[in-house]
């Protein structure tokens, strides 16, 4: 009877859809992630704990670690002991998250609209958003990936500017100056 | 009892199951979707191909020659937006209802309708250069003065924002090197040319003898004053945005210019 009841559950987290989308369910997927991200924004508390929710939801389809990565550039990520890149991950990603709950205050009950995926680079796929509210327009691309079947979001492209991109020319124009460890100082420094 | 678990354990298999032949089935009628031409794309997970797409990270920081004044206008500038127009647009905004200036903004941007018009012509796109055509007459009526955006909000025709920085762009000049201008911000030499072509065309410049007779402003001091209060306007009604931006720079000057790079590639795409 036990081994049934552990079966069970086993078949049950078997079965559960990875946290990662298929391709077919990128728009869908990313749709009912968007939705929840909507009700956690109208709820009326601190920044931080919608932050906390929020980044809940989302956390799952984002690949950090080539975020990291490709903001850095390939060939100063392979010069670096496994212990640097640990480090700058972990700063580098709290930065990501403490800039998106900063963002947060500027969301004024605009409604998104979704314009499908569309081919990308090399076999990638964006899907396509606007934010629109009163005034302008933005758009919103997230930029999806191929990891072994389960497509992760790699990149976010707001109004045309490339996250990484901004990230990976800033870091390339402090290294040109500075070393890796004060790199990794001014990531600290600068909340 | 015994069944009920095998029945559960059938159920998530199956719906598992189910739930890829939906996926495949699902991509085989749509055929004419691009995206779903190849179902299985190889997964690639190899870091060259993503170095393409960022491009090359010693090449593309290097033509900058202005670097040194850009970094100083750009803390000048960044000074000038926190101690002055912040806190006046904050007072403003205060004094005067969203719906107030909203509407002056819609008034504004109405009288920009030569410089939208110009540039559509000027890229070929007639249909967008009409519709701005519509929406002139139809806000500067229904919309009295243009302080209301019927068009828009009734009739659904977006505006179709285009300046000659972006004509200059789509006819293949380069953009050159980056410049921060006072009081204006980031541009390049480019976009520099397109800021001149449009003042012609703009009704609220003065641009003295040359001036096409609609021009509205009949000295430099109204022309600066007309600008301050655009300015003040607008930021009236984005507040917190450049902080909020800010927050994301390690290092600020860069991190503008390569968000108005970016920014202005994608508009002279569209």
């Amino acid at each position: 009877m036990k081994n049934i009841i552990k079966l069970a559950i086993m078949a049950l987290l078997l079965s559960m859809p990875a946290f990662a989308f298929k391709q077919n369910d990128i728009e869908s997927g990313m749709k009912s992630k968007i939705d929840k991200v909507l009700v956690v924004l109208k709820k009326k508390e601190s920044n931080t704990q919608k932050g906390q929710q929020i980044i809940s939801v989302m956390d799952p389809v984002f690949d950090y670690n080539l975020m990291s990565k490709l903001s850095l550039g390939s060939n100063t990520w392979s010069s670096l002991s496994p212990n640097q890149q640990k480090e700058f991950m972990k700063l580098f990603v709290a930065k990501l998250k403490q800039s998106y709950i900063d963002k947060l205050d500027l969301y004024h009950n605009q409604i998104v609209v979704y314009k499908g995926v569309k081919p990308y680079q090399n076999g990638r796929l964006q899907l396509q958003t606007e934010l629109s509210g009163k005034g302008e327009t933005y758009k919103i691309n997230y930029n999806f990936y191929n990891n072994n079947g389960n497509w992760l979001i790699y990149d976010v492209v707001l109004d045309g500017v490339s996250i990484v991109q901004t990230y990976r020319q800033q870091f390339a124009g402090i290294l040109k100056e500075k070393n890796f460890d004060q790199l990794l100082v001014q990531l600290k420094t600068k909340k | 009892m015994d069944k009920l678990y095998i029945v559960v354990i059938a159920f998530f298999l199956n719906f598992s199951f189910a739930d890829n032949n939906i996926t495949f089935s699902s991509c085989k009628t749509l055929d004419s979707n691009e995206t779903c031409k190849d179902d299985i794309l190889p997964p690639d997970t190899n870091s060259s191909n993503f170095e393409e797409e960022f491009g090359d990270t010693n090449k593309s920081a290097t033509f900058d020659p202005f670097e040194k004044y850009n970094r100083v206008m750009t803390s000048f500038n960044d000074k000038l937006y926190v101690n002055v127009l912040d806190p006046v647009a904050r007072g403003y905004s205060n004094t005067v209802p969203e719906g107030g200036r909203v509407a002056v903004s819609n008034f504004i941007k109405n009288i920009y309708y030569p410089v939208r018009f110009s540039n559509n012509v000027l890229q070929f796109k007639f249909k967008n250069a009409t519709k701005e055509t519509g929406r002139f007459i139809v806000n500067s009526t229904f919309g009295i003065l243009g302080f209301f955006d019927p068009a828009k909000t009734n009739l659904g025709w977006e505006e179709s924002n285009e300046d000659f920085g972006q004509t200059l762009g789509f006819y293949g000049l380069p953009e050159g090197p980056h410049i921060v201008w006072p009081f204006i911000g980031p541009s390049n030499l480019r976009d520099t040319f397109g800021i001149v072509g449009d003042t012609y065309l703009n009704p609220l410049s003065n641009t003295k003898y040359h001036s096409i007779n609609y021009k509205i402003p009949q000295n430099r001091l109204q022309e600066a004053g007309i600008y301050s209060y655009e300015k003040l306007n607008q930021t009236s009604l984005h507040l917190g945005e450049y902080e909020s931006i800010k927050k994301d720079a390690i290092d600020l000057y860069p991190f503008l210019r390569d968000a108005y790079t970016q920014n202005r590639i994608e508009k002279i795409k569209e």
